[in-house]
Order: C-alpha cells, then sequence, then structure tokens
C-alpha cells in the first residue's frame, strides 16, 4: 500500500517537473502581461508615473467609439472575403496534395514559402504589383481596356488584402487540412464506393464531414488571425481608402504609441480579445461535430 | 610594492567611478551613425572625464515607440536625437523633456549657429525644448529633359502653368504630371497638403497653437484643396504610380526631400543629371519675386528629465552645436542640410555646395522651411486631414470647399 503511494507521488511529482516549464512560461509571458493589461483597462497612465485608478471610463470611452467600431465592421469585412476563400484554396490544396504521387515535399515547402516570408517584403511587393499603373493593372488594361482599383477602391482594397494574407496561409492551412485527409481510413472510401457512391458524393458525405476537426481548427486560426492583421493594411494601404482597411490592431498601435494613450489602447485590447473569443465560441458550437472513425 | 599596487588599483577604481557617464541614443540609419561615431572619437580626446555610452534608438516600430518604451521602464537615455516637433510637444506634455532655453549660453549657441529665426518654430508656449540638427526643406524635382521634349525649357511655377503643360504629357494609366498625394498615413500630409499651404501662404502656420484653431480654412489652403482636386478630376494624377515613375518617365515631377539625393546618385545617375530643383507650385496669383516658402522635414535633440547629469549632457549638445566642422561633416556624409540660416554664405560649406548643386538648391531654402506644427495631436490631426479633405478630393466625393470646411470643423474639435 505505502509502495503505491509513494509511486503515486513520484508520478505526480514527475508531472508537475514536466508542466512546470510551460507553467512558468505562460506566468511570465502570458499571466503577466494579462495582469497589466487589466490594471491599465481601468487606469489612466502614459508612461511615466505610476497609474491613476479611473473605474470603467476607459471601457465606457470605447463603447462610444466611432472609430473602434469601425475598425470591428471591417474586421467582419475582412472574413467575410477571407475565410471562404482561404478555406476552398486550402481544401483544394489538401486534396491535389493526397492525389499526388511525386515531389510532395517540393511542393509542400513551395507554398510554405509564402507563409514563412517577411511581411513587410511581401507587403511593398504586393503594393507595386497591384499598383494604378502597375504590371497587374497595365495588363488588364492593353488587354481589356480596364484597371481595377485594387487599393484605391474600399471595398476592393480589403478584397487585395484577404488575398494576400490567402496567400500567406494557403499552404499553412492546407497542410492541417491534408493531416486530416490522410487519416481518413481508406476502407471508407471503398466501402462507399462499393455502395456506388460517386466523386462527388464521397467528397462531401465522407471527406468534408470526416476533417471536421481540421476544418474547425483551421477555422478558428482563420477568425483570430483576421483579428490580429496589422503588417499588410499598415504597409499596403495605411488603414484607407476612407479608413476602410482600418483594422483594431493598427488603431491600437497608433493609440498606443503615437496618440500616448497606452491605457486605452489596453481596453480595446480586452474588447477585440472578447469578441474574437464570443465568434469562435458560436462558431465551435454551430459546426464542431465529434469525428469517429470506427 | 604591494603598497604601491594597492594605491593604484584605488586611484583608478576612485578614477572608474567618478567618470560621469551619459547615454545617448540617435537615429538608426547608417549615415547618421557614420557622424556620431566621429563626434564621439572627437569628444573622448576633448572630455575624457564624461564617457558616452552611445546607442542607435533601440529597434523597435518607430522611434517614438522605443522612447515611450523606455520612459515606461525607466530607462531613457540622456540625451537623445531624432526628435520630430509633433513628439516633442508630446514628450513636453507628460513633462519628460527640460528647457533648454535656460541652459548657460543659450543664446549664444543659437547665435554662433544662426539660427534664431529657425528656433522661433520651435518655440511651445514661448520656451525651446528641442534643438533641430537638421531641417529639409521640401522641393519639387523636375525632368527637365522630358518637359523639354514637350517643348518646355523650365518647369512651371504655378498651378495654371502645371495644367497646360500636363494636357500635352498625361496619358491616363501611363504618363502622370506630378505626384500631388504622397499616400495616406498621417505623416503623408506633411509632404503634401502641408507643403503645398505653406507654399501658398508664405510660410504661414495652419494651425494657431495659442488659440487651438485651424488656420488653414483661409484663401491659402483653399487654392491648395481646388488644386488638389483639379489634378485627381482631370486625371493629371493618381495615387499610386508605380515603382521610381520620375526616373522610368513616367512622371514630370514629384515633391522630394534631400535623402532623395544620395538615393538617385546610386540608383539613377544618369537621369540626376536632368533633374532641375524648384519650390513647391503656387496659386497663379502667387508674385514673382517672393521667396516661396516649403515644409521642414526637422528633426532635434532633447535632454531627458530624468537625466542625472543635464549639466553635462547640455555640455555635450553645446559643444556638438558649435562646433561647425561638424555641421560640415554632417552635410558630407548624410546630405541633409544642418539647421542654420547661414549655409550658402558660411564659407566653410561653399566648397561642399560647389561640388553638390543639387544639395546647394536645398540649403537656400533652408530659411524658407518651416517646420509642423507644435502640438500634441499630430496624429489624430493629420489623420483627420486624411480621411475629410485629401480622401474625398481623391475619389471626388466632396466638393472641394465642403471637404475643406468639414476638415477645419473636425480639426477645431479634436485641438480643442
Amino acid at each position: 500500500m505505502e509502495k503505491i503511494s509513494k509511486l503515486k507521488k513520484r508520478r505526480v511529482l514527475k508531472g508537475w517537473g514536466i508542466s512546470l516549464t510551460y507553467l512558468g512560461y505562460s506566468a511570465i509571458f502570458w499571466g503577466y502581461p494579462f495582469i497589466w493589461l487589466v490594471i491599465l483597462t481601468f487606469s489612466k497612465w502614459r508612461y511615466a508615473g505610476s497609474p491613476k485608478f479611473t473605474g470603467i471610463d476607459n471601457i465606457l470611452r470605447v463603447l462610444s467609439d466611432e472609430l473602434f467600431w469601425k475598425t470591428f465592421l471591417n474586421t467582419l469585412n475582412f472574413m467575410l472575403y477571407y475565410i471562404p476563400m482561404v478555406l476552398i484554396l486550402s481544401l483544394l490544396f489538401a486534396v491535389a496534395l493526397s492525389k499526388i504521387k511525386y515531389m510532395k515535399s517540393f511542393i509542400v515547402l513551395s507554398f510554405l514559402v509564402a507563409n514563412i516570408s517577411s511581411g513587410v517584403a511581401y507587403s511593398i511587393l504586393f503594393s507595386k504589383l497591384f499598383a494604378e499603373n502597375g504590371p497587374l493593372n497595365q495588363t488588364l488594361y492593353k488587354a481589356f481596356g480596364v484597371t481595377v482599383p485594387w487599393f484605391t477602391n474600399p471595398q476592393f482594397a480589403m478584397l487585395s488584402i484577404a488575398i494576400i494574407v490567402v496567400w500567406k496561409f494557403i499552404g499553412y492551412y492546407g497542410l492541417i487540412l491534408y493531416a486530416g485527409v490522410q487519416a481518413i481510413p481508406k476502407s471508407v472510401y471503398e466501402a462507399a464506393e462499393l455502395d456506388g457512391a460517386g466523386k462527388l458524393t464521397r467528397f462531401f458525405k465522407i471527406t468534408i464531414p470526416l476533417i471536421n476537426p481540421s476544418l474547425v481548427m483551421v477555422t478558428v486560426m482563420a477568425i483570430t488571425l483576421a483579428f490580429g492583421i496589422f503588417t499588410e493594411p499598415y504597409m499596403i494601404t495605411g488603414g484607407g481608402p476612407m479608413r476602410s482597411t482600418l483594422s483594431p490592431m493598427m488603431l491600437m498601435y497608433t493609440t498606443a504609441f503615437q496618440k500616448l494613450d497606452p491605457t486605452y489602447s489596453a481596453t480595446m485590447s480586452i474588447f477585440v480579445a472578447l469578441m474574437s473569443f464570443t465568434i469562435v465560441f458560436v462558431f465551435r458550437k454551430l459546426f464542431e461535430r465529434e469525428v469517429n472513425f470506427q | 610594492m604591494k603598497k604601491l599596487l594597492l594605491s593604484l588599483i584605488f586611484i583608478l577604481s576612485i578614477a572608474g567611478f567618478s567618470a560621469t557617464k551619459l547615454v545617448l541614443w540617435t537615429a538608426p540609419n547608417p549615415q547618421d551613425e557614420m557622424f556620431w561615431k566621429e563626434v564621439l572619437t572627437e569628444w573622448k580626446k576633448y572630455r575624457p572625464d564624461i564617457e558616452i555610452s552611445w546607442t542607435t534608438i533601440p529597434a523597435a516600430g518607430s522611434s517614438e515607440e522605443a522612447i515611450l518604451s523606455a520612459i515606461a521602464s525607466g530607462r531613457t537615455p540622456d540625451i537623445c536625437g531624432n526628435i520630430f516637433a509633433g513628439f516633442a510637444a508630446q514628450l513636453v506634455e507628460i513633462d519628460q523633456i527640460i528647457e533648454l532655453n535656460k541652459m548657460p549660453d543659450y543664446d549664444k549657441l543659437i547665435q554662433n549657429r544662426t539660427m534664431k529665426t529657425i528656433m522661433e518654430g520651435w518655440k511651445l508656449n514661448g520656451k525651446n525644448y528641442v534643438i533641430p540638427i537638421y531641417s529639409n526643406p521640401i522641393l519639387m524635382w523636375w525632368r527637365i529633359d522630358v518637359l523639354k521634349k514637350i517643348g518646355y525649357s523650365e518647369p512651371p511655377r504655378t498651378y495654371s502653368e502645371l495644367y497646360e503643360l500636363s494636357k500635352k504629357f498625361v496619358v491616363p494609366k501611363e504618363k502622370y504630371a506630378i505626384r500631388v498625394i504622397q499616400g495616406r498615413n498621417w505623416w503623408d500630409r506633411w509632404y503634401d497638403y502641408i507643403t503645398y499651404y505653406y507654399a501658398a501662404s508664405e510660410g504661414k502656420p495652419y494651425i494657431d497653437t495659442k488659440k487651438s484653431k485651424a488656420l488653414f480654412g483661409s484663401d491659402a489652403g483653399k487654392q491648395v484643396t481646388e488644386f488638389i482636386s483639379y489634378m485627381f478630376k482631370n486625371n493629371l494624377t493618381a495615387l499610386e504610380l508605380g515603382t521610381a515613375p520620375l526616373y522610368t518617365g513616367s512622371l514630370l515631377g514629384s515633391l522630394q526631400g534631400p535623402w532623395e539625393i544620395p538615393y538617385a546618385e546610386n540608383q539613377f545617375p544618369d537621369i540626376l543629371k536632368n533633374i532641375v530643383i524648384t519650390p513647391p507650385l503656387v496659386p497663379d496669383s502667387y508674385p514673382k519675386d517672393k521667396p516661396v516658402y516649403t515644409f521642414a522635414d526637422t528633426k532635434g535633440i532633447v535632454i531627458f528629465k530624468s537625466s542625472k547629469h543635464q549639466k553635462e549632457s547640455w555640455e555635450f549638445v553645446k559643444w556638438v552645436l558649435s562646433n561647425e566642422q561638424f555641421d560640415k561633416r554632417f552635410l558630407e556624409i548624410t546630405k541633409m542640410p544642418p539647421a542654420r540660416e547661414d549655409l550658402m554664405e558660411n564659407p566653410i560649406f561653399k566648397d561642399f555646395f560647389t561640388r553638390n548643386p543639387l544639395s546647394a538648391e536645398y540649403a537656400k531654402y533652408v530659411k524658407y522651411a518651416v517646420p509642423p506644427a507644435l502640438i500634441t495631436k499630430t496624429v489624430e490631426v493629420q489623420d483627420e486631414m486624411t480621411v475629410s479633405l485629401v480622401e474625398p478630393l481623391m475619389y471626388g466625393t466632396k466638393a472641394p470647399q465642403a471637404a475643406l470646411d468639414e476638415a477645419v470643423k473636425k480639426i477645431n474639435k479634436i485641438i480643442w
């Protein structure tokens, strides 16, 4: 009996020992800043001196701040373009990858290059490519006599930014979906084929439902990413035209470091986190299914 | 022997501890670094008792971000360069920098560096907290070879002259007259609307800092607004013009700072020979014989209140700025004119300007270059200028007068 209890104690200690690194890391790099963020939300502080308690002033300010809510609507607008595009294209990438026999690693690496490229570098590249008289528009003009206002029309600007972010993430999300596709046992497809299911039926009735966990994961990642975009609008459109691509991150950044109002910026970040969590929560409730291959 | 060694160690350690140590931050770019390296080598010889620990402003999103983080964590330097007027006003508001005009020999320094008029533009509530190191006038670059091809021997001076010659050159989607609007970031307004406003108004302020009131609703502001509107409405300009349009010949002219000279020397040396520099365009009614004012992209040096060695810091600042040789070296290394009014008269700079005629054009306008308004809400004001004034003109969504009225109204609300 005593031996068992000793063993149990040792296992508990071992467990704590292993978890401690992660817990320590989280406490320093997540817990500590988060506590500060909450303190700042209820204070007024401008870098010098100590924060002064101001109650819910900052919260009331956010609630009535038109500009902040404009950035929230901009994020929803971005999601409207980004999520369908990135899901369809990365799913196509995953399905295509599962059919390919040769040079698989090369293709995966080629797509992943976009994901690890510097945001500043590719933003400059795309801004030149999509410029009003850039190569893309010049080709369009010569061929069809029309040009597309990629970054100068409010809706096109958001679409263009979504296209750039999609380009960056196809490889990454596609790889997650590919892992999901690979996990589906071949026997399920074989059984369906014997029952006379066609290619489309197999895709929609087997592949899509069975990769639900991967699809949900990718969508959750896409939602959180939508609330965090910064480099692309900051570098390419500067938040315009007419503040149509101004993201919450950009607003928080300028508020904290250019308007010298870090406490208000902290409050906005809490709101953004809450909104992103809410959307993720609702999405999971609606679409997440338990998948069992048995 | 042992005693001697011990006393030597004792003396050395006392000397080591007693040396004053100052922390200096400067702009993070190679040219600035080269300049400050030379300055500090000289300082070591001049005052070995005051040690200076010099670094560039730490890597961050911007210099302002790095400095604010330093304030928050109590690690501000003693002296810091690369401070623009709006940020200086914010630092004064949060009581972080010292009043330099109270320091000993301040007047003498300003007189010796011939910057009396320049310092007027840097006054905040009648006090001076920053001394500008350089002042970059924003001027117009023209492709004279392209102008000659369409039958003009000199660049246009007024709006109407530009409209007329544009008709012979502009091909929409291919070639445009000039770049009127630089971008939609808040700082872009310095290099378009505010520059044109200073040119049209003989350098009058666009914000009354004492009465907290926008002044660009005046006639000059209206003329600039109509000019921008006309250019966009008639497709004589566009916001995005592709890569290096001035050098590829798809643009006749563009407003530029002197930092463009070293870039063009490296990238487009042949085209640089065909560049002619003029002041910004002015309204048709602007008298020919009057000097044209422009915007000054200027940054200065400050001393932080948290410094334990304010006296020594001031001594260093005074020493650097009093030495004409340093100004000469700064000009040679960075090609940016030092903020002094005697650039064209002082023989020390003569040789440089003879060898660099384009830089000389910039030097001529230092005395007509006006810094931005010293207000704490620079970002908010210029962002509003973008949204309420410049963008409606670009997209033609509002009449010029209506856009101007709304911008003035909203900016008054911000600064009130």
